[in-house]
């Protein structure tokens, strides 16, 4: 399903060049729950977002059913994003001036359109997640956790076949942790997603299928 | 519900910034489209006017052409006469197909007419091209000796008595106002009855005599034929050293030269408002966007395309720009009405002719307006928007971590 191939990142700010990312190699199947343990600056998030197709590698290839996602028009790669991928940041990464259900709903808007099916299905993933009664909510209005929860419910909208999660359970308290967890683990098993995560807590190993352990850019 | 809605959302979330720009732009919009509305008037009653006017020359006396687009322009009394000569050497040049002479004479203040100082216009009913022709507002029945036409300006309607130096007269037809003096303000009488007010005049002492006799007349209204070249008859009639021609184009030349400052400045004023608000725009965009910049990348990230963040940068600045122009049509509306009369009293004294544009012509206007504003939104927004929509989806996610 997704094959890296030696992927590289490196930036380069004046005279200084540093590699974030340094030939990565790795495979994940359909329906697999891996997760990338590594402390901060590791290069984690930066290989989860070429992964993603939101940051380009300086070198190798990323392919995602056999197709180089980085010879992809730019356009096409949007397409990808947005069908293909369900992105869960560090952060909440909400619209603020969009209520939840609406910030559920928005992969919505570069696909099919913010259709009728399309919110009743971002309110059943509000329902899952414990947030139905706060789907008229703005993102100010609600705790962390839940402004969390929110952003997971949205990287599941499209039915995506993977999951990209960076930190999803970064500020959450332990039984919300428990909570989303198993709706990575349920969204695993039931629909076959991949989920990559990304994580520096070891609890998390025990949900995952396997884990890779990232320092330094590289893969150990 | 597309980037439209999304735009139309972040903007009625962030209010009070959605609000002032809005108004800067209504300031703009406001003041360019009051300022089109009058200017607009103005060049109305010039085209308007002039052409109603109807004739492609004017003959008058040598030394009366500034008295005479004084009269043309405000209708203000201006006497001066030449001999009737005049009438039969215009209708001998070739390609001259209308003649018509007009006859000038002021009314006396006082008890011998019932308005003083009035601007009387004799007309000869039988060759006139200039008045009776367009007269739309009038008796059922042909001009008669007795017989007056009223400016669009006089409080006179249709069947009334007017009286002028102990001589009747009925109100035949009413002159669709023009902003031009002359057809707003005078008061047209058969050319004959107008020597016979001069006759009329005598008996009074304390009228002085007009300075004419019968026979004479003031201008001399002249239709050329299509394919007649005006040059060629003004030439002819140049050969004449006691008269001078005069063009319906060289009225309206003189009376733009008078607005010219004014339309000058409009213009620069809209230039200055056009561009303020470009640079306005771009400015405040640039730091929509750059306080945005995590949440254009999240669009980016969950599907967004380049031209898309692209879009919804633009649709806010065309919504932005479309509700402030329309408030400040709205704004100038209401100002130029409330101002209607200081106005036109005040173009009145630059001797500069107004008519308020129609409905319809006031609604294009708006609507130009609107969709200036819009390309200057469009305009002003678009490097911003470039800017967002290329920016790196990741880096601007992690911008401010």
């Amino acid at each position: 399903m997704i094959e890296c191939k030696a992927v590289s990142k490196t930036y380069q700010i004046g005279d200084t060049v540093t590699e974030a990312v340094r030939n990565i190699c790795f495979k994940a199947q359909v329906g697999e729950f891996v997760v990338i343990l590594g402390h901060s600056g590791s290069g984690k998030s930066t290989l989860l977002s070429m992964i993603g197709g939101l940051t380009r590698p300086s070198g190798g290839q990323v392919a995602v059913a056999g197709e180089d996602i980085w010879q992809w028009s730019d356009n096409k790669r949007a397409k990808f994003r947005n069908q293909t991928i369900g992105f869960v940041f560090q952060f909440a990464s909400l619209i603020p001036t969009l209520t939840v259900l609406d910030n559920i709903a928005l992969p919505s808007l570069f696909g099919e359109g913010m259709t009728r099916a399309a919110r009743l299905r971002a309110r059943d993933l509000a329902g899952i997640v414990g947030l139905s009664d706060k789907i008229d909510s703005y993102p100010s209005e609600i705790s962390g956790g839940q402004q969390r929860r929110v952003a997971i419910s949205r990287a599941f909208l499209n039915d995506p076949r993977i999951v990209l999660a960076d930190e999803p359970t970064g500020d959450l308290d332990e039984a919300t942790e428990a909570q989303v967890m198993d709706v990575f683990t349920g969204m695993c098993r039931q629909h076959k997603t991949t989920i990559l995560m990304v994580t520096h807590n070891r609890d998390l190993i025990k949900s995952a299928d396997r884990t890779l352990v990232m320092k330094d850019g590289a893969i150990l | 519900m597309g980037l439209l809605w999304l735009a139309t959302q972040n903007l009625s979330r962030r209010a009070f910034r959605t609000v002032m720009l809005a108004a800067a732009v209504a300031v703009a919009g406001g003041a360019v489209f009051a300022t089109t509305v009058v200017l607009r008037g103005i060049d109305q009653s010039l085209t308007r006017g002039l052409n109603k006017f109807g004739a492609d020359l004017l003959v008058v006396p040598q030394n009366a052409l500034v008295n005479m687009k004084t009269a043309l322009l405000t209708g203000e009394p201006s006497t001066f006469y030449m001999p009737e000569s005049v009438i039969a050497d215009a209708r001998a040049i070739s390609g001259v197909t209308k003649v018509s002479p007009q006859l000038f004479l002021a009314t006396a203040n006082g008890q011998h007419c019932i308005v003083g100082n009035a601007f009387l216009v004799g007309i000869d009913p039988a060759t006139d091209f200039t008045v009776l022709p367009w007269l739309t507002n009038k008796l059922e029945r042909p001009f008669v000796g007795g017989d007056a036409v009223v400016g669009g300006n006089s409080p006179y309607g249709l069947g009334g008595l007017i009286y002028f130096y102990g001589q009747y007269f009925i109100v035949y037809g009413k002159l669709d106002r023009t902003g031009i003096g002359l057809y707003d303000n005078a008061i047209f009488i058969s050319i004959d009855r107008a020597y016979g007010l001069a006759e009329a005049a005598k008996k009074y002492e304390d009228v002085p005599a007009f300075g004419f006799k019968r026979g004479d007349v003031s201008a001399v209204l002249i239709q050329i034929g299509n394919a007649a070249k005006a040059n060629l008859v003004r030439f002819a009639l140049a050969r004449n050293p006691e008269i001078k021609v005069i063009t319906a184009g060289n009225v309206v030349t003189s009376v733009r030269q008078n607005v010219a400052v004014l339309f000058g400045g409009t213009l620069v004023l809209t230039a200055v408002l056009v561009i303020g608000n470009i640079l306005m725009i771009t400015a405040i965009f640039s730091s929509i966007v750059n306080e945005r910049r995590r949440e254009l990348g999240l669009l980016r990230a969950i599907g967004a395309t380049r031209y898309g963040v692209f879009q919804l940068v633009e649709a806010e600045a065309l919504t932005l720009t479309a509700m402030g122009s329309l408030l400040g049509i709205v704004v100038g509306a209401v100002l130029l009405r409330a101002f209607t009369r200081t106005i036109g009293y005040n173009l009145e004294l630059l001797n500069i002719p107004f008519l308020w544009p129609s409905l319809a012509e006031i609604g294009v206007l708006a609507a130009a307006i609107v969709c200036l504003s819009m390309l200057v939104g469009t305009i002003g927004a678009a490097y911003p928007a470039i800017v967002g929509s290329r920016m790196d989806p990741y880096d601007s996610i992690r911008a401010g971590e």
